[in-house]
């Protein structure tokens, strides 16, 4: 107890003294756990609201469509009430196909006759207003959220101004805008309203396509599918003009709202636990010489290697720790917003699953201890006085690298030396830059795509919702791993700065000037940063195309070089305070601090 | 030399570090002129104000009052790259602790001031061979500092020094760190530099390096307490020679 209540002490000790490194730590692991486990639990997300919608709304088990509204029609779908598996059933009901007009948007509708009060099967839910009474319709809610109407305004449907008296969600249908089920593959984009059954007689006058459909509840609701494989053949001999949609098929097709989202999110939360990972690395090495001096004290006053372990994972697996929880709760915050872009579902939040929590908890500890663990070791192997004058690390001589900046001028001279210090860090900081751009150029590549709106005829006066979801996750994505490029950045900017002190203290003395010092430190970010910022417009590129379904519109190059190309600028003016504060520094206080 | 007729001059030097109770009067009131070609060595007991006085030679630090002059100029009213400049071209310094790029070779740790300057590559490298030739050290051009001894990592931070051919270098107890053997090593370089006209000043502990010198000034508790010209000079460091044999 004694040595786990020290431990604590000396890990809230050092957080006390190093806050912007935890700080910086928490948030890298933090956005990317949050990341994951949005992209995991949108998988099951749809699903879930759909369960609920459907228990909600007493959804059917499946709906029958027979073209027209004459006997034949309803006849085949009575049929099927009498199906000794039916519990119960609603309809049928007409459904009529027409347009719908309002605030200057116009769009392809389906009217549903209904009753003043609803069957026993498909009871919709009314979110605002009131059930259909005559001479008012009942707007579905995504169709209402995407035409931007509330109770009490006026929509015209088949010609005819309704005031909207509610509004409504229901299981009996797929989302908008896909409420055209009657037919045989993917309808037209369509909303969904009610209408009294008295009033939908003048559609019937106006001679518009019309459907009959009846909703049915089945004993065993798992077995939907095996019903209708033995009832399709009574109810439509030929099988062509009767179709039947299951609950099941509903929920696969509601998820394909999700179906962007989901890689740009997994995908993009990789990218992020690789910027915490090299953020993390960066940080954990820059405090290795310091780590290695603490190991020594605490052996030269006799603390076992195991406590001494201890005392330096602690500090990082708490704080992966407890930026997984923030990151699950983050998650599980925003989640209600992403899952139900349409909202013609009930919204709810599921949480996470067991999965998501262990997976994101095992990437937590895993980037806190691969980064943390290499330092450790390597501080627990050093002699206790070699640890404690730190004089463990040999220094690595590039006479090739060296050689070739000597023909430059002062700024790219130093910088490339402190490349040659630390090439590993260079290239952790080109890598930083790749995934950075890769979201940034898929992004573009994303926006570039032609999305068909879910207006008449593709007009993009109502949004493409699903395209639209697709590129706000890319730009959430992209967004994140921006801060934490910049967070790295200057991370690694800072560290090159403080490892360097001496060699830069001691290149002032010869008489480099602070501008010059300031600008190696710049240029050594700058090099490595066009390379890998280049290197992510291809893999931008090939992302995209991986998921692309089908014809690619590329943006203009221009385009993606001057994004690629961005990153110079914002390098330079990311590195250029740190570079500054630490070029500042006092060249006869650095040296003599050296000297102890 | 100049109109003040030294290469270094210094008048009413202050400088002050900390302040209210913690204030410390580093150097208190220095007056000095080092001539060109003279060997000025500094003495005194530890804590005295002898690396800060040098600091305010080289620029490294400002002072707090007073002036200082190099070759005539001011160089207390000039600004960080003015003093960059000046280190560059008109001050070499030597430290106790080396201060020698670890990851860099001998060769390169000499070139570095000269590439600094603005002069070519190949320029830098002729410069480095010549001065670690002529300091006993062409067989060690490629080392790196940690594969070097004490004597030999000193004589290469002298090589540094002495890269850019300064008016004067500055060197803060060249022979702290070093035995009997590298401290002669060291002090026949400065007698070999000093015969080429080179003006030095030399802040030491060791009698024997002050007594190879041609003027000693004494420090205590940031002031001047004596200033004595020593006569004969090679002399005492041949019998430091014979001494070791
Ligand atoms: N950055 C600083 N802040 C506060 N005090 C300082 C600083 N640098 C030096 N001092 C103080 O100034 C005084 C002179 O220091 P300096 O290093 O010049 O002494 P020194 O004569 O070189 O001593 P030594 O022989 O031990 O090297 C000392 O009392 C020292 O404590
Ligand atoms: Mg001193």
């Amino acid at each position: 107890m004694g040595r786990t209540l020290l431990i604590f002490r000396l890990v809230l000790a050092d957080v006390r003294r190093h806050p912007a490194q935890a700080v910086m730590l928490l948030v890298s692991i933090t956005a990317a756990t949050a990341m994951l486990s949005l992209g995991m639990s949108l998988h099951g997300a749809t699903e879930t609201l759909y369960r609920q919608t459907r228990a909600a709304t007493a959804g059917p088990d499946f709906v029958a469509f027979s073209p027209g509204s004459d006997r034949t029609a309803t006849s085949a779908l009575t049929s099927l009430e009498h199906a000794p598996e039916v519990v119960a059933h609603s309809g049928p009901y007409r459904q009529f196909s027409t347009t719908l007009t309002a605030r200057g948007a116009t769009a392809n509708v389906v009217v549903q006759g209904a009753g003043a009060t609803p069957g026993p099967v498909d009871r919709p839910l009314v979110t605002s207003g009131s059930w259909v009474r005559p001479g008012g319709v009942v707007v579905e809610r995504g169709f209402a959220n995407a035409l931007g109407v509330h109770v009490g305004d006026h929509v015209t449907v088949a010609g005819r101004s309704l005031p909207i008296v509610g509004i409504a969600v229901t299981a009996a249908y797929t989302v908008y805008p896909w409420a055209e089920m009657g037919a045989e593959g993917p309808g037209d984009n369509s909303g969904l309203v009610w209408l009294n059954e008295p009033d939908t007689r003048a559609l019937v006058s106006a001679n518009l396509s019309v459907t009959s459909a009846i909703y049915l509840k089945l004993r065993d609701p798992a077995a939907t599918q095996a019903f209708l494989d033995s009832h399709r053949a009574s109810v439509d001999p030929n099988q062509t003009t009767t179709h039947f949609v299951t609950w099941q098929f509903m929920v696969v097709q509601d998820s394909v709202m999700l179906k962007d989202s989901q890689p740009i999110l997994v995908i993009g939360s990789w990218l992020l636990c690789f910027l915490a990972i090299a953020g993390v690395a960066t940080l954990a090495a820059g405090r290795a010489a310091k780590q290695t001096r603490r190991v020594g004290l605490l052996k030269a006053v006799g603390a076992t290697p195991g406590f001494i372990a201890a005392v330096l994972l602690a500090e990082y697996l708490t704080l992966a720790l407890l930026a997984d929880a923030l990151g699950l709760t983050a998650a599980r915050l925003a989640e209600p917003a992403l899952i139900n872009p349409t909202a013609s579902l009930i919204t709810a939040a599921a949480g996470p699953t067991g999965t998501t929590i262990a997976v994101t908890t095992i990437i937590a500890l895993a980037v806190a201890a691969l980064t943390t663990l290499g330092p450790t070791v390597r501080a627990l192997r050093t002699e206790t006085v070699a640890a404690l004058a730190d004089t463990a690390h040999q220094p690595q001589h590039r006479a090739h690298l060296t050689r070739i900046s000597a023909m430059l001028p002062a700024p790219l001279l130093l910088g490339l030396r402190l490349i040659a210090r630390r090439p590993g860090r260079a290239i952790l900081h080109a890598c930083n830059m790749t995934a950075t751009l890769t979201a940034i150029i898929a992004l573009l590549m994303l926006n570039a795509q032609p999305a068909r709106g879910y207006g008449l005829g593709g007009s993009s006066s109502l949004t493409n919702l699903k395209v639209d979801q697709g590129r706000h996750m890319m730009l959430a994505v992209t967004a994140a791993l921006i801060i934490l490029a910049v967070i790295n950045t200057i991370t690694i900017t800072w560290t090159t700065a403080q490892e360097a002190r001496p060699t830069m203290a001691i290149a002032r003395t010869l008489g480099a000037t602070p501008g010059q010092i300031t600008a190696g430190l710049s240029v050594a970010q700058l090099l490595p940063t066009l390379p890998g910022a280049l290197a992510g417009i291809p893999m931008g590129i090939t992302l995209c195309l991986i998921f692309s379904a089908g014809d690619v519109t590329w943006p203009p190059a221009w385009l993606l070089f001057t994004a690629a190309l961005a990153a110079l600028p914002a390098t330079a003016a990311l590195t250029a305070v740190p570079a500054r504060i630490a070029a500042r520094k006092s060249v006869a206080q650095t040296l003599s601090a050296e000297a102890t | 030399m100049n109109e003040f007729g030294g290469v270094v001059r210094v008048r009413g030097l202050f400088k002050e570090h900390g302040q209210g109770q913690g204030l410390v009067r580093a150097v208190d009131g220095v007056d000095l002129e080092v001539p060109a070609g003279q060997m000025l060595a500094v003495m005194g007991p530890s804590g005295c104000g002898k690396s800060t006085l040098l600091h305010l030679l080289g620029g490294l630090e400002r002072p707090s009052d007073g002036q200082v002059w190099l070759a005539g100029q001011r160089i207390d009213t000039v600004n960080e790259r003015g003093l960059a400049r000046l280190r560059r071209r008109s001050v070499g310094f030597v430290f106790q602790a080396f201060h020698l790029i670890e990851e860099l070779s001998a060769a390169e740790n000499v070139e570095l001031p000269v590439l600094l300057a603005g002069r070519s590559a190949r320029a830098a490298r002729r410069r480095a061979a010549f001065l670690l030739e002529r300091f006993g050290l062409a067989d060690r051009t490629r080392h790196l500092p940690w594969q070097l001894s004490g004597g030999q990592r000193q004589r290469v931070a002298i090589a540094r020094a002495m890269a850019n051919e300064p008016l004067v270098l500055l060197a803060d107890e060249p022979t702290g760190n070093l035995d009997t053997a590298a401290t002669l090593d060291v002090l026949r370089i400065f007698a070999d530099l000093r015969a080429a006209g080179q003006t030095l000043v030399v802040v030491t502990h060791d009698e024997r390096v002050a007594a190879t010198a041609d003027r000693l000034v004494t420090m205590r508790d940031g002031m001047f307490v004596d200033d004595t010209q020593l006569a004969g000079r090679t002399g005492r460091l041949d019998g430091l020679i014979g001494l070791e044999d």
